[in-house]
């Protein structure tokens, strides 16, 4: 019965406090960031193309670790929250000029505004409820940009959506070659590790993982339950509309096809198969699947087939995700050289 | 029916039905300040109910409840701890299993602490700064509990009995006026059991918290309580001293009965 219990115990999301391998996870995070920055000089162009969209997947990958991993609630709507960055980003920036930082900003924006009104009915719902609602928003989503065609132009898309413009308001210069994006995008994903370390640190983080943990015994020590769960709700979807702006500056058109459901999974994907309520395992995932479908391009028949017969593997390999499992076998090689 | 202001809390014809099953048929009682007020009576007499209505779990069909003269009936639970300082445990959820010994006082601690919500977001050195003095807290604590050794184990980790102190600990931390505990025996150590109560005692002496406490072991609670209520079928059956109210007559029927 003990043993039971402690295979139940669900320790993600605890790591972040007192944990002994604090000084691990910072000399991993600066040795990545640091590879990273050096990958210009021996990477081709496609392989910075795919690594610029591994770090775009982060960001709504961040945002569904933020509502599932911490808060508890599984989310289908963070790639329709990434469309809704992406589309407002591209239509001011297409109307009005507006430089890029602006762009990120209300696309974030957008879409942490569209969340609460969906928040207020969904987050009342429970568990499976709450997913399907999530699930018909994406839905919703998706018909609204292939319907409202005087806005979107339907299913056509929109196209030569400028590239970014870095200025403090007119003017500036614009981001064209593949180097200097691959640069925004690292300069981006690293600061929304940041942000998400920050905030999963915080007091408001803690309340987040008791209410994942139990929400009644959290509202009994104190927890406005319904306000940090909207909040990681918008929050979440902040962090998809985030990386919706930067992909739509990025591949200059945009789609309702960024609402199908494919890329809903591969964002799950990524979360559950890195590791979900960990840092380092989002960021291990970005790059591992986004990675792996692109390089499964190779095979282009059977790449679907493929992918998912990778995923079935690491289900089955490591239910938990892919950094738990590494960290496992880290104090596994750590136990046997203390017995040597 | 008017409310005494002065009582910890002051129970006012609280009843709940669920469609035609009344569990709780219009209690009123007054929990004097400063009191530990045992609560005990058979299985499904209402005893949970009844502390349900008055922690803001369920809201009651009927009646007012009190605390210090506050009308909190209806209130979210989140609003009574923070707002009228009572607070309660709960016979299954004991602890956030996932967090450390520490972080588990740390979270209970943040009401006080971090008490609006703009600031829980905050990471500066002022956050941290308050972090530091609720870990110093939660020391002390562990310290009085007996589980200083466990301070950085993981809480789902640690024995049954162990979370229960570290549960009793934890309600500590946000300094309550009022402490509803929900079997807070049940499943512990015979040791474990005399710690509780040493604890239960202390908290009430030393910080003048008010205690009520729901509980089958008679034993327990003639040796702690200073008062004992007695539910039966919803309704209040036995009211007095522990040694008179476990000899009436209408209490042994309940229970032989139940």
């Amino acid at each position: 019965m003990a043993t039971m219990q402690l295979h139940e115990v669900n320790t993600h999301g605890s790591h972040i406090y007192n944990n002994p391998r604090h000084g691990l996870r910072i000399t991993g995070f600066v040795v990545l960031v640091v590879a990273l920055a050096a990958a210009p000089l021996v990477a081709g162009e496609y392989q910075l193309h795919a690594l610029i969209v591994s770090m775009t997947f982060l960001l709504p990958a961040l945002g569904l670790n933020l509502i599932l991993g911490y808060a508890g609630m599984l989310s289908f709507a963070q790639m329709a929250f990434f469309g809704i960055g992406a589309y407002s980003s591209a239509l001011t920036a297409m109307r009005w000029g507006t430089p890029f930082w602006l762009n990120l900003i209300i696309g974030g924006l957008a879409a942490g505004v569209v969340a609460v009104p969906l928040g207020i009915p969904a987050l009342r719902l429970r568990r499976y409820s709450f997913v399907m609602c999530t699930l018909g928003f994406a839905v919703i989503a998706q018909t609204v940009a292939k319907n409202l065609v005087s806005v979107t132009r339907g299913d056509l898309g929109l196209s030569q959506v400028p590239r970014p413009r870095i200025a403090l308001w007119s003017g500036g210069f614009e981001v064209t070659g593949i180097t200097s994006y691959y640069y925004l995008a690292l300069t981006l994903a690293v600061l929304a590790v940041v942000a998400f370390l920050a905030l999963v640190s915080s007091a408001a983080g803690r309340y987040m993982i008791a209410i994942r943990e139990d929400e009644t015994l959290a509202a009994s020590v104190g927890t406005p339950t319904w306000h940090y769960r909207m909040i990681a709700f918008a929050l979440s979807a902040v962090f998809a509309g985030v990386g919706g702006s930067f992909y739509v500056h990025y591949f200059t058109v945009i789609s309702p096809t960024v609402f199908d459901p494919f890329y809903a999974n591969t964002v799950l994907v990524i979360v559950l198969g890195g590791g979900v309520g960990t840092v380092g395992g989002v960021v291990l995932g970005s790059f591992l699947f986004v990675a792996a479908s692109e390089a499964l391009r190779i095979a282009p028949d059977l790449r679907m087939i493929a992918y998912g017969l990778l995923l079935i593997v690491i289900v089955f390999a490591c239910p938990e995700g892919l950094l738990p499992l590494f960290m496992r076998k880290l104090d596994g090689l750590k136990g046997r050289t203390h017995v040597a | 029916m008017s409310p005494d202001t002065l009582a910890a809390l002051s129970i006012r014809g609280i009843a709940k039905r669920f469609g035609s099953i009344v569990a709780v048929a219009g209690i009123s009682v007054d929990i004097k300040l400063g009191e530990i007020c045992g609560l005990t009576g058979p299985n499904g007499s209402g005893k949970s109910t009844l502390f349900d209505c008055c922690t803001g779990l369920q809201k009651p069909s009927t009646g007012r409840v009190y605390a210090q003269g506050l009308d909190i009936t209806g209130w979210d639970m989140h609003r009574i701890v923070r707002e009228a300082r009572v607070i309660r445990s709960f016979q299954k959820a004991v602890v956030f299993r996932a967090l450390s010994v520490e972080e588990n006082l740390v979270l209970c601690g943040q009401m006080i602490a971090f008490a609006g919500m703009a600031s829980t977001f905050g990471v500066g050195p002022a956050s941290r700064h308050r972090v530091r003095r609720l870990r110093e807290q939660a020391g002390h604590l562990l310290e009085l509990v007996g589980l200083s050794h466990m301070r950085h184990a993981t809480a789902g980790q640690i024995s049954f009995g162990q979370q229960k102190l570290l549960q009793f600990a934890s309600m500590l931390m946000p300094e309550p006026r009022v402490i509803l505990l929900d079997e807070p025996m049940a499943g512990v150590n015979p040791i474990l059991i005399d710690r509780m109560m040493e604890n239960i005692n202390r908290a009430n002496r030393e910080q003048g918290i008010t205690f009520v406490v729901v509980e089958h072991n008679l034993d327990a609670m003639k040796a702690l309580c200073h008062r004992l209520l007695v539910l039966s079928r919803g309704e209040l059956i036995a009211d007095g001293a522990p040694d008179a109210v476990v000899r009436d007559p209408a209490v042994v029927e309940a229970y032989l009965a139940g």
